[in-house]
């Protein structure tokens, strides 16, 4: 019994050693104090704020390399961009005295910047060198800019750069030679380089890519509420006060005296982190939403995105023929319920989508759209009308429908989707029982990520040396035959237009093939001189969102909203679209 | 050493090294460059969500970091440069890769020498105890342990143990802080949850190779003839069973030791935000970045061979039976 009791001993002795060890290092200073008990004045400089997030980390600080967002949103800590905006769309004045002109016919752009933006060693922030980054370093050929296409225009059938030129010393214009009422939004996110930096580099991308100014941040003195302190690599990012930040003069530099951006590998290890008050803020998945909402130290927001769900129609020559007719993708969208996927899948944090324009967009219009899969439009009887109009059913002898394919056989559809996705799998098993209901059977391929942008985006002409591309024209096809996909895209509110890659038949990820003429010449519109006078947009906009709902070149499921949680201490937020606009004036109570 | 044919076996296995790694460099760096996908399509939801045509983002992409160049360039150009000791940038951290394997190695090597010697230690005593008394009550114990410590997933053990050590009786930070100083007892403690949580599994695993190994010693005629010249048990087990039971044990301690590199800890370092080498190597090769990639497979295998020939060495010195020609 002794030696039983031994052995025992000996065989949970590693959780003993853990216990001991849990005794021998626990002291009560450890354990989070809440500032509840002990309320600080507000606004008195304090603090640190820990941002915890299981999104990737950033690839560089040197943002003109960057090509993730990441990278962007730690380099906004340190610099800002010439303006941001409000949750509703109002222009926040940030590095620019005053907003972006545009001259009358749309082709001149000008922007005055602050007079008291210094770089690090003092010097002032000057237009040439807002001039300098675009013409020297983000059009140059060595330095391969991802982004150039933002700063181009076709002329007369070739490609060119706009012009930007001097005008003094806190002045600069940019010229275009063709209208894009939306270049505005363009030229509001720019940020500068030091040019009497950047100059020692210019034209060696090695040693412009490992400069350590760039990749350390030292030169932005006082343009952003936080200087760079340190960047541990898949940890984390953090930046101090920055007490000389330009604004500061008018609001108070930030109460912060850190802002940490602290990397999770899980959403569950950030949520814990948060339950434990070990850090201030982290977004919290829709099924924990509720059990944060109990909790007495916690504030949980529910705000709008850019997000949206979509069903799409692989209209190619690998896709089932049905869904090249019109009629056949709204019998398909009209079986498919918006709620139930918003209601099952996103555990109510969802708006039914009819186009890829979100409700926080400026530019959309609720007005004439056609709302399949909510009712009246949720009607699996006349989904199967349509398809048997379309010769896609047969009708018994008892009336009902029954749905086939041509040759009479039960039609059988492939829906694909990248494997590990809760949410997107999640969707495609209630697609199956939707389409099961009126009768079509689906069957479900979760892939690797990137076996599903090799072999099912990724398309070419058969027999041809073509190389894999987004859309590589009409009579291109994926390596794998697919007909329905879920996935997720994202909208620019301020420039929808830019959904053109999706859905005009030559943009650059119009990966199902769809085509429409009409569509086409709505999204050129919309980028035209026409398009000048906001409310000509807004119709154009409002057409543009008609006719896609009505054409249902995907299947629109549902825009999702995102569940925020701070420690209630944070004061200062403005729950929203854009919530971190004023985050500089955010405070510990 | 003294012995001339251990010299000339190490200097031929030290050569064999070379060429096994180069291959290793030269069939990891064809892998990482022939998949289905551009280094750059993992830009694909941002630039969507931006509206940028994906084509001429990709191919700015490909140019600046010499990625549309054919492969045999790239593989010379990497070469040449790894023989000059540059081991290129990482594109994806934006930091030599010598830098970066220097700063992270030691957030892993820590973990995983601590939770093999937590390991080791309680596995072979429990091992051995288990084997001594065979079809004991205790024995039944051990065994069930052991296989509940292997069955249990990292993952959920580690997410499990913060949420009960961390969350509910707050003794612990949730995460691993890397602005504590690596010597100093606020970094043993914030590593107690992650060495608890990697060593689980290998202390059940060591338990089980212990009391194989001790059973079939146990049975052989040598044990037989201590114990008929009157040894005590004591002697019997520690110095004649277990010296021939721990041959294979090293094998195993050592390989777990030089996981180190790669991957070894890689979901105990995500459960806990540990910044070491597993979660790097993984993020690189989720981001195409072969510098980082070809880098850790390298020393991984170099370090893999070393210690495989380390072991040959101490088999050699163990058992005197042992002969390499």
């Amino acid at each position: 019994m002794k030696r039983t009791l031994y052995v025992l001993l000996l065989a949970i002795i590693y959780w003993y050693v853990a216990g001991f060890s849990l005794l021998l290092f626990h002291s009560p200073g450890v354990v989070y104090q809440s500032n509840e008990e002990a309320p600080k004045p507000a606004k008195e400089a304090g603090g640190v704020f820990i941002s915890g997030t299981s999104a990737g980390d950033a690839e560089t600080l040197n943002w003109i390399l960057a090509a993730d967002s990441a990278s962007f949103g730690y380099v906004g800590h340190t610099v800002d961009s010439l303006v941001t905006y409000d949750n509703e769309w109002r222009v926040q004045l940030r590095t620019a005295a005053k907003d972006v002109e545009v001259s009358e016919d749309g082709l001149v752009y000008t922007v005055t910047i602050r007079d008291d933006l210094r770089w690090s060693d003092g010097s002032k922030v000057t237009a040439e060198d807002y001039v300098y980054t675009l013409r020297n370093l983000m059009f140059s050929s060595w330095l391969n800019y991802p982004y150039q296409g933002d700063w181009q225009e076709e002329v007369g059938g070739k490609t060119v750069f706009v012009t930007p030129g001097v005008v003094n010393e806190t002045t600069f214009n940019i010229t275009r030679q063709t209208v894009d009422p939306e270049f505005i939004y363009t030229v509001r996110n720019l940020i500068p380089y030091p040019k009497y930096i950047a100059v020692k580099y210019e034209g060696d991308v090695k040693a412009f890519t490992q400069a350590p100014e760039f990749n350390n941040l030292t030169y932005t003195g006082n343009l952003g509420p936080y200087k760079f302190k340190e960047w541990v690599r898949n940890d984390k990012f953090v930046v101090e006060r920055n007490p000389d930040y330009y604004l500061g003069k008018d609001n108070g530099a930030p109460y912060f005296e850190q802002y940490i951006i602290k990397l999770f590998g899980t959403s569950a290890t950030a949520h814990a982190a948060l339950e434990a008050r070990d850090i201030t803020y982290t977004g919290i998945d829709p099924d924990k939403v509720s059990k944060f909402k109990k909790m007495a130290g916690i504030n949980v927001y529910t705000v709008p995105t850019t997000g949206y769900l979509l069903l799409a129609y692989n209209q190619r020559g690998n896709g089932w023929e049905g869904l090249k007719i019109k009629e056949v993708r709204q019998a398909l969208s009209l079986a498919i319920s918006k709620e139930l996927i918003i209601e099952q899948v996103l555990y109510g944090f969802g708006d039914p989508a009819f186009s890829f324009i979100p409700k926080v967009s400026p530019w959309y219009l609720d007005k004439d759209m056609t709302k399949y899969g909510v009712k009246p439009l949720l009607d699996k009887g006349k989904a199967k009308e349509l398809l048997l109009n379309a010769g896609y059913a047969v009708k018994t002898a008892d009336g009902s429908i029954e749905v086939r394919s041509k040759g009479g056989k039960p039609l059988t559809l492939t829906l694909v989707t990248n494997a590990g996705n809760d949410e997107r799998e999640n969707v495609g098993y209630l697609v199956k029982e939707e389409l099961g209901a009126i009768g079509i059977n689906v069957e479900l391929k979760f892939v690797p990520w990137a076996t599903l942008l090799g072999k099912y985006l990724k398309n070419k002409v058969p027999d041809t040396d073509q190389e894999p591309g987004y859309n590589n024209g009409v009579g291109a096809v994926s390596e794998e035959p697919w007909d329905l996909m879920v996935m997720g895209f994202s909208t620019n509110p301020l420039s929808p237009s830019g959904q053109d890659v999706f859905y005009a038949t030559k943009g650059g990820l119009n990966f199902p093939g769809f085509s429409n003429p009409q569509v086409d010449e709505l999204f050129k519109r919309i980028k035209s001189a026409e398009a000048l006078d906001e409310k000509a947009q807004k119709d154009l906009y409002a057409e543009l969102s008609q006719l896609v709902s009505e054409e249902q070149p995907v299947d629109f499921l549902a825009f999702q909203l995102a569940n925020v949680g701070f420690q209630k201490k944070v004061k200062g937020i403005e729950p929203g679209i854009n919530m971190g606009y004023n985050y500089h004036l955010w405070y510990f109570e | 050493m003294g012995k001339a044919w251990l010299r000339d076996y190490i200097i031929r296995r030290l050569f064999y090294a070379v060429i096994i790694a180069w291959g290793i460099l030269t069939i990891t760096f064809i892998l990482v460059r022939v998949g289905p996908t551009s280094p750059a399509d993992k830009y694909l939801a941002n630039l969507a969500a931006r509206g940028e045509e994906p084509a001429q983002v990709i191919a700015a992409i490909e140019a600046r970091y010499g990625l549309d160049k054919p492969i045999h360039e790239q593989y010379f150009s990497y070469i040449g440069n790894l023989v000059r000791g540059d081991w290129g940038w990482s594109f994806s951290t934006s930091m030599p890769v010598v830098k970066l394997i220097e700063t992270h190695w030691i957030y892993s090597f820590q973990l995983i020498l601590f939770s093999t010697i937590l390991a080791a230690l309680i596995g072979i005593l429990i091992g051995m105890y288990s084997a001594v008394r065979q079809y004991s009550k205790t024995d039944y114990i051990a065994t069930f342990f052991s296989f509940i410590g292997i069955s249990i997933p990292n993952f959920w053990l580690g997410v499990m143990l913060i949420l009960l050590f961390s969350v509910k009786l707050g003794l612990f930070k949730t995460y691993y802080d890397t602005g504590i100083p690596l010597l100093s007892l606020a970094n043993l403690k914030q590593l107690i949850l992650p060495v608890i949580t990697l060593s689980t599994g290998m202390m059940a695993g060591y338990t089980r190779y212990t009391r194989s190994a001790m059973l079939d010693n146990l049975r052989k005629d040598f044990v037989r003839t201590a114990r008929a010249k009157g040894l005590p048990e004591r002697v019997v087990i520690g110095k004649h069973v277990f010296r021939n039971a721990v041959l294979p044990l090293v094998t195993i301690i050592m390989f777990d030791l030089g996981s180190i590199v790669f991957g070894g800890a890689y979901l105990t370092e995500i459960v806990f935000g540990i910044p070491g080498l597993g979660r790097i190597s993984f993020n690189a090769i989720f981001a195409d970045d072969y510098a980082v990639v070809v880098a850790v497979t390298l020393i991984s295998a170099f370090l893999i061979l070393l210690i495989n020939l380390a072991t040959d060495i101490a088999y050699a010195y163990l058992d005197p039976r042992i002969r390499y020609d």
